[in-house]
């Protein structure tokens, strides 16, 4: 099959079961699997809309214990037996007596070989209804907490109405809105420099208040079937007046600010109690802590920067350096933080509006732990804050809220394969398996993870490696397959649970040296994988150790894959699904993800937890930013090279980071637009040319999340920096003099090695054998 | 007027006295005095054979007699008012030894206020701001200065130095035109105020600020307490003292959270009015404000929402099951709230605090009650109370307690908060709304207790001549300095005691002391409270006898013995009043009666003659008695009340009223013409001797009353009173008396109206004392407690007075 055939097949399958491998033929020995370079993996988004595959009402028919695999398209069953055997233990089951009635002509829709992926709505209802626990932070100005307060209330009538909502403010303290009190507006303050235990919370709220008169009954008439937390968190339709009051009357934090302070603000103690608050009541059951900050934590438990203004808050370089005061304790703060909601089965998203840091940094594991989002803004009265909030409350066609809660992850895995590890926003159940792996990738040594919080796009890139002593399954006729069995089970948000199956299977390489294995290689998906690994390893690791590591490890997969004669550097050639490999791995290591320098640590924190979040296509963009050109009379715009050359007066450039869609004026353009060319009706074309894309960057802003920022700039002008920082320095001051280069072309002053000059080295050093 | 301690109320009198004086320039010779060098003589009696009358305690104390001239103006006026101020002895031994040997104490009653409100018994006011002292004492001048150097100089009565008349003195800078010196109220009056300039002030006048601590807890919510203190408070807004506007309210409520509540300020004119906020704060380590805003707030700004929020109040915690009570983190809560300002605390609570700050343990064991082991019940239980209590005087805070739990709540503890700020302790026992003579009684106290004009950051300070010195200050207050009390805030219904000591030889006719109490008024004045009082000295022992004053005798000695009970016990509380009356007894016959006890008699002089009653029945208060059956909250709470309520109040509740009232004179229970105030029937012994079984009396200690029906009381009696034919059917117990149409019954609810009027005692106070009716036949529980009043009877561990009187005659003679 040739590399577009197969390009075709691997998108079908990403539509169909979410899933795309780095290798499509799994290689039959540990010896062959050592020589890949990059790790067997897959990106998988587990609640990808399936519109195509009914949603089955019944319970699933699964393997026995301890095996637990669920009934799919390759398992052998006999129709007559009533028999179906397991192609993970091999064992053989009878299939459930309602099944009898079914024969060739009647297959159950799990069978079907189109079923590789199928979802089951089990008979299992949620605890309660999805809970949502507004956290707001009200040391900001009047507009931007005007604007924040009207969104939320605008967030309510999104919500169905039985969902549970509460209502959290923190400024200098917390306080906890007890929304079910009709007398007056009441709530309950903490002290913002304080650290409380969950039992303090608790405690405090009176969850479980030692004044409780021992063997007092709940007064007739007002049944409690959720315990005390209810005066917090009552349903939308009941709430939504008392909500929507305490909101509209929220004020500016009235404790007083001197001018060389910033206001105190106690992020920490609020996002305990939140956590604290549900800790006592619905554990395990599907609540969303909504965090909204403006600025960064100045006291108590997670302050990351003092009150003094003169004290600045900490930047890559300081935290390089080892030399800020509350960063430590701050990550460990949250750390803890972090896993005790992530044990509690809650979801932190933290959305901040503010021009300087807030501690995301600090706070990244809240959300990276819980599946929570990561919306960072410059303020909640920009549109990019207000749709992105919005967009957190889709819904599907059946009215239903597009997130899942308490997801559960299982990986089965036939004989020859072992799973080693999952990144992506989870964490481990810490379970052991027979398919679990002896090295560990990302979170490893379980074959199980909890996404509290879990979306149609959340994707999970999980690893795997060969199993040491894997023979031939003499069972399977045919090609050897090696298989893997996604289980996720879910609550979903109509308050049912379902399980999603996606089975995988793929042929086993044959004898050594089989080329399948090469061709079976999907650049792309394997660009992702290793992007993930990079990111995971760079934040425990150095940069430039990270930096290494990545060169190292494209070296060697071209030393193994590429053709070329010993030290032969222009004998060097690369497959056509190989071809792009490098580019992608070029653009990484310039990328924001490794290169973080030149932004500020919230944004880094930002960045790699949406890259984390992301499929395969999206996640390419953020690695390798999309480039289009607009030319006069020219009807389709055009792909071109993220490249300086690029650059023309007379062009338009519409640049994709994912995170920021921005237009560049050509000078010739930019010229024409202020003459105002575009309003004469002689020039319609060229009122096209500035209109079209705007419309098209409309388009790509359609379905993205978060909203990119949107820039729109001339070439010269002080935004075009930023377009210029994205393109191969191909014409950098050092080169430019004699680059050989279009003279029109823009140089690009930076000390990167272009694209040209990495690929010399890589050749170099990859015909070299030293790797 | 002549005779002090019957003097009229002053104000009325003012304009005629001056006008009388009519004297322009130099002060003319006193001429309407007593003769020269007169001295009280000493009349012996008898006790055994002229029995002691209770009419006898309505007698004066003996007349102070000064030598001619000795005040600078001739104003009858011009020695102290006993009702504000009054000497144990009236005539001062010259020396300690003296005094020693009299074995009669020296001290100070101080009564510095007789009235809720000023109005109601006004004293003189200095209005200019001229305050002249003495440089060396510090004493302000008074009626008994001397003037020198053509009155251009003044000699101090009480350290001999000659100061400087300060020129404003008689030149009234408003009006522009010279003043009679003579007629200036300091020359004129003892007992007169001074409206001080800026530098008496630490600070501006601080508004007048309350701040209620609720409790909210479940007690306090089922017996009605939350929902009668908020309509009290409600209907109080207009009586609380706001003259300059700046009156400031908070409120707490209190369970196992402290609730503050943020009442935003009134709308415009007819503007809806508007929640406050409820910000629970459970931290109860660190009790913190939860806002800087709209905790304490104007009553006038603020007055729609307040009332708002009082009528809210019940309903906020009408569910509650909640049984903590952590009053102790309230009042630092509080203490917070007004640190900056000062202010009074209110706490009204039905709940022994059980959590947080000042944690309290239920410590009362009945089986310790009567024993030696009661001692330390009395005594405070956490030491939060008493340091807490300094540090709010230190912040000019004072804290009254409204106590009313149906169960044990350590009014010995608590009552501590009062005792060093000035505050005081109100007890209500096993108190319920649903009775509606408890939320009445309540109600009413409340509502005076709002209106009392207090004053702020007070201190008081008592100088005398040289050669005296205070030795001890007995009230509630704290004791800053040596001779410095502290008061956050003043009340207007406490009584203090001073003990003079004799320090040096007094080798002048007469001595002065004088009781200053520098304060703000809850108007934002800054005042001086001036009382001088001038004794005449002697160095015979018998003018000490003679001049010796029965009830500040007494007064002083339940100030000891509260003060010996809370340290040592109540048997040697009692044990030491009982020495100190044989004690007294014996010198007197030792040392004036010639040794001479003849015919079985026991004497004392005329005007000591009450002295061994008043002790007997001091001996069987509730407060120190003998017993096993009193709760430990009972005692404490009387206990408090010994040593605060004034000097008046004090003798009733040692020994109390008794009115015959079936056969009651016809002048009794109807207003006097003359006077229109309505006439008591005379009061009668305590003994049960004198109630006869058909009749109807009121028994009456002035903090309780019983209405005692015997047990043969005819029905016609019992329908003109209770509206019922039989006496079965008379409702026993607390109760309110059935305003029925007859004359008996107008006239029997006029006595008991009549006996709570705390104006024609001379004092201020907002009791109301429950009545009670008590059946002969009926309740013997209520009966007995009837009778504990009845001193003079043989009672449970207690003598009758005979066998007290054949006691102390066994022992005087001895
Ligand atoms: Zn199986
Ligand atoms: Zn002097």
């Amino acid at each position: 099959m040739d590399y577009e055939s197969l390009k075709e097949q691997w998108s079908e399958i990403e539509d169909r079961d979410g899933i795309r491998l780095s290798w499509n033929t799994f290689p039959s020995s540990k010896m062959e699997a050592s020589r890949l370079v990059v790790p067997i993996g897959a990106l998988y988004t587990p609640l990808k809309e399936k519109t195509d595959t009914p949603l089955l009402q019944y319970e699933p028919v699964a393997c026995k214990s301890p095996c637990r695999a669920v009934l799919n398209p390759y398992c052998q069953v006999d129709m007559r037996g009533r028999i179906w055997i397991c192609p993970f233990c091999l064992g053989r089951n009878s299939l459930p007596p309602h099944y009898k009635d079914i024969s060739q002509d009647a297959v159950p829709p799990e069978l079907l070989p189109t079923s590789t992926t199928i979802e089951y709505r089990l008979a299992r209802p949620a605890p309660s209804p999805p809970i949502f626990l507004f956290v707001v932070d009200t040391c900001q100005d009047e507009d931007a907490l005007k604007a924040l307060k009207d969104s939320i209330i605008m967030s309510l009538s999104l919500l169905p109405a039985y969902a549970l909502v509460g209502l959290i403010t923190y400024g200098t303290m917390a306080q906890v809105h007890e929304i079910g009190y009709a007398e007056c507006p009441k709530s309950f303050v903490f002290r913002g420099s304080k650290e409380y235990t969950s039992k303090q919370v608790q405690e405090m709220l009176g969850l479980m208040a030692p004044g409780l008169r021992p063997g007092a009954q709940v007064p007739q008439g007002q049944p409690r079937p959720m315990g005390p937390a209810v005066r917090f968190l009552l349903p939308v339709q009941q709430a939504e007046f008392q909500l929507t009051n305490a909101l509209e009357q929220l004020q500016k934090d009235p404790w007083p600010v001197a001018n060389d302070k910033r206001p105190l603000r106690c992020t920490g103690v609020a996002l305990s109690v939140a956590v604290g608050l549900l800790e006592a009541s619905f554990q395990n059951s599907g609540a969303r802590i909504m965090l909204f900050t403006g600025g960064p934590a100045t006291e108590g438990p997670g302050m990351v920067v003092g009150s003094e203004l003169r004290e600045s808050i900490r930047s890559h370089h300081d935290i390089d350096r080892d030399n800020i005061k509350y960063f430590k304790k701050a990550l460990k703060f949250y750390e803890g933080l972090a896993k005790r909601t992530a044990h509690n089965g809650h979801v932190i998203d933290i959305f901040a509006g503010c021009l300087d840091q807030v501690g995301l940094l600090e706070m990244k594991g809240l959300a990276n732990s819980t599946g929570g989002h990561m919306i960072l803004t410059d303020s909640f009265t920009s549109s990019m804050y207000k749709q992105s909030f919005l967009r957190v409350f889709d819904k599907d066609e059946n009215d239903n809220l597009l997130m899942g809660f308490n997801a559960n992850l299982e990986v089965l895995t036939t004989k020859e394969l072992k799973v080693t590890g999952l990144i992506g926003h989870a964490v481990s159940m810490n379970k052991k398996s027979a398919s679990v792996g002896e090295t560990e990738c990302g979170i490893g040594n379980t074959c199980s993870w909890k996404m509290c919080g879990i979306d149609p796009a959340s994707s999970y890139g999980i690893y795997f490696e060969i199993a040491a002593q894997s023979g031939p399954n003499q069972m399977q006729q045919g090609a050897q397959k090696g298989m893997i069995q996604l289980l996720t089970y879910y609550q979903h948000s109509s308050g049912q649970y379902h399980l999603r199956v996606t089975t995988v299977a793929r042929n086993l390489s044959g004898p050594s040296g089989d080329p399948a294995i090469a061709q079976s290689f999907d650049q792309e998906a394997s660009a992702v994988l290793m992007a993930r690994i990079g990111v995971f390893k760079a934040e425990v690791d150095d940069g430039p150790d990270v930096l290494r590591w990545v060169d190292r490890m494209l070296i060697r997969l071209c030393s193994r894959f590429a053709e070329y004669r010993k030290d032969d550097p222009s004998s060097f050639r690369l497959e056509k699904n190989f071809t792009l490999y490098p580019q992608f791995m070029f653009h990484l290591r310039r990328s924001q993800f490794l290169q973080v320098f030149n932004n500020s640590p919230d944004e880094t924190a930002f960045y790699r937890h949406v890259l984390n979040h992301e499929d395969v296509g999206n996640s390419l963009v953020m690695i390798q930013p999309t480039l289009d050109a607009y030319k006069i009379d020219q009807d389709e715009a055009e792909a071109v090279l993220l490249d300086s050359t690029s650059i023309q007066p007379d062009t338009v450039l519409l640049l994709d980071t994912f995170f920021h869609i921005l237009i560049f004026h050509g000078e010739t353009i930019a010229a024409w637009r202020k003459e105002g060319y575009q309003e004469l009706p002689d020039y319609a074309n060229f009122a096209e040319l500035l209109a079209r894309p705007k419309e098209d960057a409309k388009q790509l802003i359609q379905d993205r999340f978060p909203l990119p920022r949107f820039v729109v700039c001339d070439a010269g002008g002080s935004q075009a920096r930023f377009l210029l920082s994205k393109l191969n320095p191909s014409t950098t001051h050092t080169t430019g003099a004699y680059g050989g280069v279009s003279q029109s072309a823009q140089t690009i002053f930076t000390d990167d090695v272009s694209l040209q000059t990495f690929m010399d080295h890589l050749m170099k050093l990859a015909v070299s054998g030293q790797s | 007027p002549g005779a002090p301690g019957i003097a009229p109320a002053p104000q009325e009198q003012l304009a005629s006295q001056f006008g009388q004086m009519n004297i322009q320039g130099a002060p003319q010779q006193p001429t309407a005095q007593m003769p020269p060098q007169a001295s009280n003589q000493l009349y012996p009696s008898d006790l055994i054979g002229q029995p002691f009358t209770v009419q006898e305690l309505d007698n004066p104390p003996p007349p102070i007699h000064l030598p001619p001239n000795t005040s600078v103006t001739p104003s009858p006026y011009a020695n102290g008012d006993p009702k504000y101020i009054r000497s144990t002895l009236n005539c001062v031994p010259t020396t300690h030894s003296l005094l020693k040997k009299s074995k009669l104490p020296f001290a100070l009653i101080l009564t510095p206020y007789t009235s809720l409100h000023d109005a109601e018994d006004p004293v003189p006011v200095c209005t200019d701001q001229v305050i002249s002292r003495c440089r060396r004492c510090r004493s302000y001048i008074n009626t008994f200065v001397t003037f020198l150097d053509h009155g251009h100089r003044w000699r101090c009565n009480m350290c001999n130095l000659a100061n400087d008349v300060p020129q404003a003195f008689d030149w009234d800078a408003a009006a522009q035109q010279s003043v009679d010196r003579w007629q200036r109220p300091e020359l004129n009056y003892s007992v007169i105020e001074f409206i001080a300039p800026q530098e008496y002030m630490v600070r501006p006048p601080q508004a007048l600020t309350y701040v209620f601590l609720l409790d909210v807890s479940f007690n306090a919510v089922t017996s009605g307490l939350l929902a009668t203190v908020a309509r009290s408070i409600l209907e109080s807004l207009d009586r609380i003292p706001n003259a300059d506007g700046r009156t400031k309210l908070a409120f707490l409520a209190v369970d196992s959270s402290l609730h503050y509540f943020s009442i935003p300020q009134d709308g415009g004119e007819g503007s809806e009015p508007t929640d406050p906020k409820m910000l629970v704060v459970s931290d109860l380590d660190e009790p913190f404000l939860p806002t800087p805003e709209d905790l304490v707030v104007n009553l006038i700004a603020c007055r729609q929402n307040i009332e708002s929020f009082l009528g809210k109040l019940q309903s906020m915690f009408k569910d509650t099951q909640n049984t903590g009570c952590a009053m102790g983190s309230a009042l630092r809560a509080g203490l917070r709230l007004v640190s900056s300002t000062g202010g009074k605390l209110s706490v009204l609570s039905a709940t022994l605090p059980n959590m947080g700050h000042g944690k309290l343990e239920m410590r009362e064991d009945k089986k310790a009650l009567g024993t030696s082991k009661e001692a330390a019940l009395l005594q405070t239980g956490n030491a939060f109370y008493k340091s807490f209590a300094v540090e709010c005087s230190k912040q000019q805070v004072s804290i009254d307690m409204f106590l009313f739990s149906a169960q044990y709540q350590d009014v010995a503890s608590l009552s501590n908060l009062p005792r060093y700020t000035g505050g005081q302790t109100f007890f209500y026992p096993g108190w319920s709304a649903a009775k509606s003579e408890d939320a009445i009684k309540f109600a009413t106290e409340f509502g005076s207790y709002l209106s009392a004009e207090i004053g702020l950051e007070a201190v008081l300070r008592v100088r005398a001549s040289t050669g005296l010195r205070m030795n001890a200050f007995y009230g509630n207050f704290f004791n800053r300095s040596s001779d410095l009390c502290a008061f956050p805030a003043f009340p207007r219904d406490q009584g203090y005691v001073v003990e003079v000591a004799i320090d040096e030889n007094l080798s002048k006719p007469y001595v002065s002391l004088q009781a200053a109490i520098l304060h703000t008024t809850c108007n934002g004045e800054r005042r001086v409270r001036v009382m001088t009082l001038a004794l005449p000295t002697t160095e015979s022992l018998a003018n000490v006898y003679s001049s010796a004053d029965q009830q500040s005798i007494t007064a002083y000695f339940a100030h000891k013995a509260v003060e010996r009970a809370l340290g040592s016990g109540l048997e040697a509380a009692r044990d030491a009043l009982q020495s100190k009356v044989i004690e007294i007894m014996q010198t007197y016959r030792k040392e004036l009666a010639g040794g001479n006890m003849g015919g079985g008699g026991l004497q004392l002089p005329a005007n000591l003659r009450a002295l061994p009653i008043l002790f007997l029945g001091l001996m069987k208060h509730l407060g120190l008695r003998k017993s096993a059956q009193i709760p430990t909250d009972l005692r404490s709470a009387a206990l408090c009340l010994l040593s605060t309520i004034p000097l008046p109040l004090l003798m009733q509740y040692i020994y109390p009223r008794v009115y015959s009232l079936h056969d009651m004179p016809d002048s009794a229970g109807v207003p006097d013409p003359e006077t229109n105030e309505v006439v008591l029937p005379p009061a009668q012994n305590l003994s049960s001797e004198r109630i006869v079984p058909f009749g109807l009396y009121l028994i009456d200690d002035g903090q309780t009353q019983f209405l005692w029906l015997g047990r043969d009381a005819v029905p016609a009696l019992i329908a003109d009173v209770f509206g019922v034919e039989d006496k079965m059917a008379v409702n026993q117990g607390k109760t309110l008396m059935p305003e029925l149409d007859n004359d008996f019954s107008e006239r029997v609810r006029a006595v008991i109206e009549k006996s709570r009027d705390h104006r024609a005692k001379g004092v201020g106070s907002i009791t109301v004392p429950p009545l009670y009716v008590v059946r002969e036949d009926g309740e013997p529980s209520l009966k007995l407690w009837a009778q504990t009043l009845l001193v003079e009877d043989r009672s449970d561990g207690g003598a009758s007075a005979p066998q007290w009187l054949g006691m102390l005659r066994e022992k005087v003679v001895q």
